[in-house]
Order: C-alpha cells, then structure tokens, then sequence
C-alpha cells in the first residue's frame, strides 16, 4: 500500500485507475506519463513481497472493483507475472497475454489496459501465448480453472505452488495489480495465464450451455460474436437449410384458374383460347358390313380427296369432292379385306387380305396392278413410304416391299411376337414406328431395320393408335387399348416419353392437326367419341360423342380440316373438327399433299 | 431430517422432468403433424404442385389437402422425422416454408412458424440439479398447463383456416415456383447431412403479415407470412 503514494495518479485516470495504483502497479503500467526510470525500482519493491502480500493487494482491489465496476470485469482479467530482476519482461510477459481477452470484452473498463499494455511493450513476442500452448497446460492440469469470482483469491496460491513457487499466478482487477514474481520460466507462466484468461471466459459466457471441451480461441470467438452481434445474429442459433432440391412440379401451375376469376383480357384468353369445334357430323355415310375388329384397319383418305373403306370382301372408293362411290376391288369369298392404304400420291390402293395377300390396284383405271404375297397370316395394317410398302401382319412380322421389283420383299423387321396393328411412317420416311397386340411400340431407323431402334413397353394394351406429329418431327404420338387408355408422346430421337394422357378409354386412333396444335383422338368402349387435346398442354378441348358403338378408324382429309370415321355401327361420319380460318396456314407443309411434295423434292434432291 | 428430506425430494423432481419429457414429447408430435400439414397446404394453396397432386384428408375438422405425388411426399417425410427429432430436444426456434420462383430465383413468399418452447428442458434440469423447489415452481407456471387435445385442434383449425384464406390476399404466383425448409436451430444442435446452413432467404421490400397462434401445453406457434410487395 505504500506504492500507492509514490504513484501520483496522473489527472486523467479515473476511478478505476486509481485503485489500480493502489495495488502498487502504478509504475509498472508504466502510463505515457510516467517516467519509465521509476517504473523499475517500483516494480522491484513488489517483487519481494509475498503472496499473501499480493492477495491483500488483490482483495483491497475486488473490493473496491466490486463497489465501483462490475466484478465480472474485475475477474476476468488476471495477470501472471515472474518474479524477477527483469521488470520489463514480466511486464510484457503478463501484458501480452492478457490481450486477446480484452479484445474479447470491449468494455470501456478495460481500453485504458490496453494502452498501457502497449506502452510497456518491448521485447516479449514470444511471450504471446498461443492455444496449442494453452490446451497442453490444460491438459497438465497445472493451471487452476476459476470457478467464480469469489473462489478467485482462494484459489490462486494453489496454482503458485503448482507452478513450484518460481512463477506466480496473479489476479487482478482490471488489470490493476501486476505482481512482479521473480521466475524461472517465464513461458510456464505465460502458459498458465493465458489458459485462465480461457476459462474465465467459457464460464462467463456460458452460464447457460455445457459448453463444449475444445473451444474456438478467444479471439475467433470474439470476432464472432461482435459480427454475429453487429449483424443482430444470434450466435447461438443457426439457420439450417433441407438441401436437396424440392421435386420438380410435373406442370407449371396457373393459380389463376383456381381461385381468381379472371381479370384481364390475357387471363381470360387461357378460356378464349378454346377454339370452337363443329359437334355436329358434316355427313354421315352407312358402311354396311365393316367388320368390327380392332385390329384392322379399313378407312384412308388418300391426297387426292377420295376415301377408300374396306367393307367384309369388297373396296370401296368414295370420292369426296363429287361424292360418288365405286366399288374398287372384291376379293375372294374364302377371305375378307383386313386393310386399306393409299400411296402417297393418291394413285393406288393396296390393300391386304385375311389371307396375308397384298393387292395393289391402280384406282384411276380401277385395276389390279399386282399380288405381293408373303405373309401367311391376314395383314393387318400397311404404310407407304415413297415405293416401299410396309405390311404388318398377325403374325407379328413387319415387311418392306419394294412395289416396283419382281423380288419385292426388301425387309423383314422383326420385334413384334403377336398381331401388328398399328404401322405409320415419319413424313421423311428416315423412321417407322409400329405397334402391336404384344403391347410393344417399336421404333425403326429406316436406314437399320435389323433390329427396331427403340422398344417401349409402357402401354398396358395393344397399340393401334400411332401418329407423327407434323411439326416437330420427332414426335410420336401412341395410343393403347382398352386395358391402357393412355396416349404415350416419345421423343424419337431420344427415346424419352415426354408426356402422357389418361384417356378414360380404348384409343382406336389418333390424328395431328395440320394447322392446329392438337390432335383427336378416337375412342372405343366406354365413350365412343372423339377428343379433341391441345398439345402439349394436354388439355382436352372437346369431347365428342361420335357414334353408337366403337369408334374403329379415322382418317383425316388431305386439306386437314375434316375427320373421317368409321365406326362399329356400321356408319361413316364426316366431322370438321380442324376448320381452318381464312388465311391460315398450316403448321407444316400444305396437309395431304405435303406427302407428294415431299416425294418430289426428296426424288430431285437424290 | 435432513437425510430424510433428498429422497423425496429428488423423487419428485424426477418425475416431474418425466412428466415434462413426456408433455414435451406430446406436443412436438402435434408440432410436428401440424408442420407436415401446413406444408402441404401451402404447397397446394400456393400452386408450388398441381392440385390432381392432391387428396383430401379429414384433419383438424377440415379437408385438408396431402400431397399424393410420391416423390413430394418422400420429401415432406424426411424433412419432418428430423424435425420432430429436434422439437423433441426442443432445439429448433423457426420453422420456415420459403416459396421461390424458379425463373428468376427470387424468393418470394416466406411462411414463418416460430416455436416457443414454454418450458426449457435445459433450465429444468437446472432446477433439479439445484434442487430448489421454490424456483422450480416459479418456473413451472405456463398460461394454461391444461389445454385439452380439443382445444388445441381448434386453434389449428382455425389457422388452417386463415392460412386458406390467406390466398385472397397473397399476390398471385406466376405458376413456375419451388419451394425451401429452413429451420432456425440451436448451435449445438445435430445436423445430419442433408441438412446445411444457410442464410434466412428474406425476402426483399417483404410485407408481413400475421396469422393466427396456437399453443399447446409445451408449445406456441405463431405464424408470419411475408411475400413480396407489387412493384
């Protein structure tokens, strides 16, 4: 107490200052106005004092800390000093490590220390304690953990005495007292400072928490927690995230159309956009004696405006424009037509058999051109591509024939096990997909035909329905039986099933829209009508009910306006599902006669 | 005396922390259903998934929507058995449902649940520890310990019901929108791997509005949505 007189307080301390000056560090802390050549005869007086000389200083301290400030302040800043002629480096010694603790409180209280600290810093870097260093002192158990601030005073002689006398734990009051020990090893002693400094902290802060062993340092939880607080984050909590991505919705949705009434006119077009269908047949035709077999296919519209239909044994044809029939062909009393197909031009039916017996015939002069036989079961669907007639039979085998050679079989594909019944090739003729009993949709390269280049099992049915849609080429639209009902859309490049509809009901055909982005689709048991789908939003624009009983075949007119059907009641009904406005065009090409454009323009390009 | 005294004493606060365990356990089970039912709610009220997606379920006295899509479905599971871990330990503070436009990233509606824990567990066992039953008693009383399950099941019921007719006055999602859980969880809390941090996905020049509270005995929830202003 007797440093407190020699230690003139200078004018601009406060309070607490001057109790640190009563502790008798005053010349240690060595202010800017002190002169330093007293600072060290000062220190040395305290050094030979005893412990319990600094434990009075200490308590005199607290008390007044107490009184005055916050204790906890008080507390937390113990200093650890050797004992020792060499008063700067104790100073710098138990300065040091104290630092990172006071950068941690940022209380006014303790700024005035770090100056000083500074000040007296000279030549101790290595006394900079470090968190290795700490936790292995940890670890030793030499350090005494305080508990609170009232073991503090207690406790401090035990942990001197572990420390074998030579270095001296000291506490201090805001930072007031320093006591000068004389050490052996100034490095132990910083060690065990700054590991107090440690503890204090965790218990300060962590009242509430059983905070985990191993700790950021102070430093880094310093940093944190002014960033945490100047951001109004609390450090305790943590926003977490479900990383993996919410699955993908399978359509975009228009809230609209659930809850708000339209407002706006683009709103409203959504509804508008229902384009006005004819429910009404434009004529309807009796088709005595068309053979109700899902399998077959008996009604074409050729590019030249006539309609061919297959009724029991005979062909006729009926020519749209004029509107008078001709019985075309009959064909042998033990058999029955199975199936009727236009060439691309318009010039000539094939027609194929129960027998397996294909016939073409030239419609203009109304005769037989040829037999192409091969097949020994009925054939029941054919396609055209150019010259090359494709025949799908029971059996499941696929023929290419050549029409204009003797030897005309130039293929067989082979991937169906039971009856083919659907056959379409792409208007670039570069692919053909067929469909069959066996519930197969297959997909041919025309330039591979030894094995199909896609097999898609998804119908549950048997596939009639197939349809290349006339604007984007590599779509194919398939439609399946009555144990499936769904209409399949590929992407034939990539094989991918791009979309899906549930019909409610056997699909027996399905139609593109040459000028509108849709198609119709015909419909067997239960409905028996037509529906008219938007694509690709999928919605279904109309429905139809077309006929009494199935609807078998469609065939869609060359202008691509009027949809002719055949259907299980014996009727032919004529519908302009697709009427064009004036001045529109079609999506692609110019409709049936596309087809023959197409010949030509590929003929002239080879 | 004195040694006749700790049994009893302690006996007691045991059970009272089990009793509480359980009461906690109970409640976030509610909690937790409740959060698997808002989410699919607002899935379907805010048209983040078709509506065929959906079926109904008689819930709380309402219809209530559940998503029916697998894939969705799996999703909302995994999200709440961690969830109801966490409630249980009552770690979590803030559910969040965060709706965000796919085309532009944006966020732009953000359904906020924060849960209030009335009793925290770990302040509990505090009291055990010390054994002092008067401030274990100070620390019981919650606004009304008894709520009875019916109770309960109306305020849901009744904050579904806003949360329905909210849609009115939320501005209208243009269709193409995703959505994110987040939760506001202790530090200390574990997280598994699907899980990571993140910032709050706030949503900018936000209104907010405020819903309808439910409490249970261990439980209160209060309910914020913010969306986006017109610009």
């Amino acid at each position: 107490m007797a440093t407190l007189s020699v230690a003139t307080p200078s004018k601009c301390r406060d309070s607490i200052f001057s109790t640190r000056f009563a502790g008798g560090r005053a010349p240690l802390a060595s202010s800017p106005k002190t002169p330093r050549t007293q600072v060290v005869p000062q220190d040395a007086g305290v050094q030979t004092e005893s412990i319990h000389h600094s434990n009075v200083n200490l308590m005199s301290c607290f008390s007044r800390s107490v009184s005055k400030t916050n204790v906890h302040l008080g507390i937390s800043d113990f200093a650890l000093t050797g004992t020792g002629p060499r008063p700067s480096t104790a100073i710098s010694a138990k300065n040091t490590p104290s630092r990172p603790r006071l950068g941690r409180a940022g209380s006014v209280h303790r700024t005035p220390k770090r100056t000083q600290s500074k000040v007296n810093y000279t030549a101790a870097d290595r006394y900079i304690p470090n968190r290795s260093a700490s936790e292995a002192i940890s670890t030793s158990g030499a350090a005494v953990k305080l508990d609170n601030n009232e073991q503090t005073p207690g406790r401090r002689p035990k942990s001197s005495a572990s420390s074998d006398g030579s270095a001296v734990l000291a506490a201090s009051a805001a930072s007031a007292f320093d006591f000068g020990r004389p050490h052996s090893s100034s490095n132990d002693t910083t060690v065990t400072l700054s590991f107090e400094g440690l503890n204090l902290h965790e218990r300060n802060e962590d009242d509430d928490e059983d905070a985990p062993k191993t700790k950021a340092s102070p430093n880094t939880m310093a940093y944190q927690q002014s960033v945490a607080e100047a951001c109004g984050v609390s450090i305790k909590q943590r926003i977490l995230a479900y990383k993996p991505a919410a699955p993908e919705s399978s359509r975009p949705i228009d809230l609209r159309s659930q809850y708000n009434r339209p407002l706006k006119p683009a709103a409203a077009s959504a509804s508008q956009f229902r384009r006005r269908v004819l429910t009404a047949p434009e004529r309807v035709l009796d088709a005595p004696g068309l053979v109700d077999d899902y399998y077959l296919n008996l009604l074409d519209w050729s590019s030249g405006n006539q309609v061919a239909i297959g009724l029991e044994r005979n062909v006729y044809v009926w020519s749209a424009e004029s509107g008078t029939v001709a019985s075309l062909l009959e064909c042998p009393a033990d058999t029955y037509i199975s199936s009727v197909k236009w060439s691309g031009d318009g010039a000539y039916v094939a027609a194929g058999l129960g027998t397996g017996e294909v016939q073409i015939w030239d419609v203009e002069d109304g005769t037989k051109l040829r037999s192409m036989y091969g097949h020994d079961t009925r054939v029941s669907v054919m396609g055209w591509n150019k010259h090359i007639l494709s025949t799908g039979a029971r059996s499941g085998l696929v023929y290419n024939h050549d029409v204009r050679i003797a030897q005309h079989k130039i293929a067989e594909l082979v991937s169906h096990t039971s009856e083919v019944c659907g056959l379409e090739w792409r208007a670039d003729g570069s692919q053909l997909a067929t469909g069959g009993n066996d519930n197969l949709v297959s997909i041919w390269d025309a330039r591979q035909l030894n094995a199909p280049k896609f097999q898609k099992t998804n119908h549950k049915a048997a596939i009639k329905a197939l349809a290349w849609c006339p604007w984007q080429s590599n779509l194919l639209a398939t439609g399946g039986g009555s144990h499936d009902r769904h209409i399949h859309f590929w992407n034939t490049t990539s094989g991918a099933r791009v979309n899906s509809i549930d019909t409610g009901s056997q699909v027996t055909s399905l139609r593109w829209s040459l000028a509108y982005k849709e198609l119709v689709s015909s419909s067997g048991f239960p409905d028996n009508s037509l529906s008219i789908w938007s694509y690709p939003t999928l919605v279904k624009n109309i429905e139809i009910p077309a006929h009494e009983s199935r609807v078998l075949h469609s065939a869609l007119s060359p202008d691509g306006q009027m949809l002719a059907t055949a259907a299980a009641d014996e009727s032919l009904k004529f519908w302009k599902v697709f009427e064009k406005k004036a001045g529109m065009a079609n999506l692609a090409g110019a409709g049936g006669s596309a087809s023959t454009k197409g010949l030509t323009k590929a003929n002239t390009i080879r | 005396m004195p040694s006749a005294m700790p049994p009893p004493n302690a006996s007691s606060t045991t059970d009272k922390s089990k009793t509480h365990k359980l009461a906690l356990k109970g409640s976030s089970k509610t909690v937790v259903e409740f959060f698997d039912y808002a989410c699919n709610t607002i899935l379907f009220q805010r048209g983040v998934y078709p509506p065929e997606d959906f079926a109904t379920v008689k819930k709380y006295g309402l219809n209530m929507m559940t998503s029916c899509d697998d894939q969705v479905k799996a999703y909302i599971k995994k999200i709440m058995s961690q969830l109801s871990r966490w409630m249980q330990k009552a770690k979590i503070s803030k559910l969040v449902i965060v709706i965000t436009s796919k085309e532009t990233g944006e966020h732009v509606e953000r359904w906020q649940f924060d849960v209030n824990v009335f009793q925290d567990p770990s302040k509990q066992t505090h009291s055990t520890t010390t054994g002092d039953k008067e401030n274990s008693a100070l620390q019981q009383p919650t606004p009304d310990s008894t709520k009875s399950d019916d109770d309960v099941q109306k305020e849901i019921q009744a904050l579904f019901r806003q949360v329905t007719a909210s849609v009115t006055m939320l501005p209208m999602l243009d269709g193409n929108c995703t959505f994110n859980v987040l939760v506001y969880a202790d530090a200390d809390s574990e997280v598994p791997l699907e899980w990571g941090d993140s910032d709050a996905k706030e949503i900018r020049n936000a209104e907010n509005v405020k819903l309808r509270s439910f409490s249970t005995n261990s439980h209160r929830i209060d309910t914020v949505v913010s969306y986006r202003l017109a610009d």
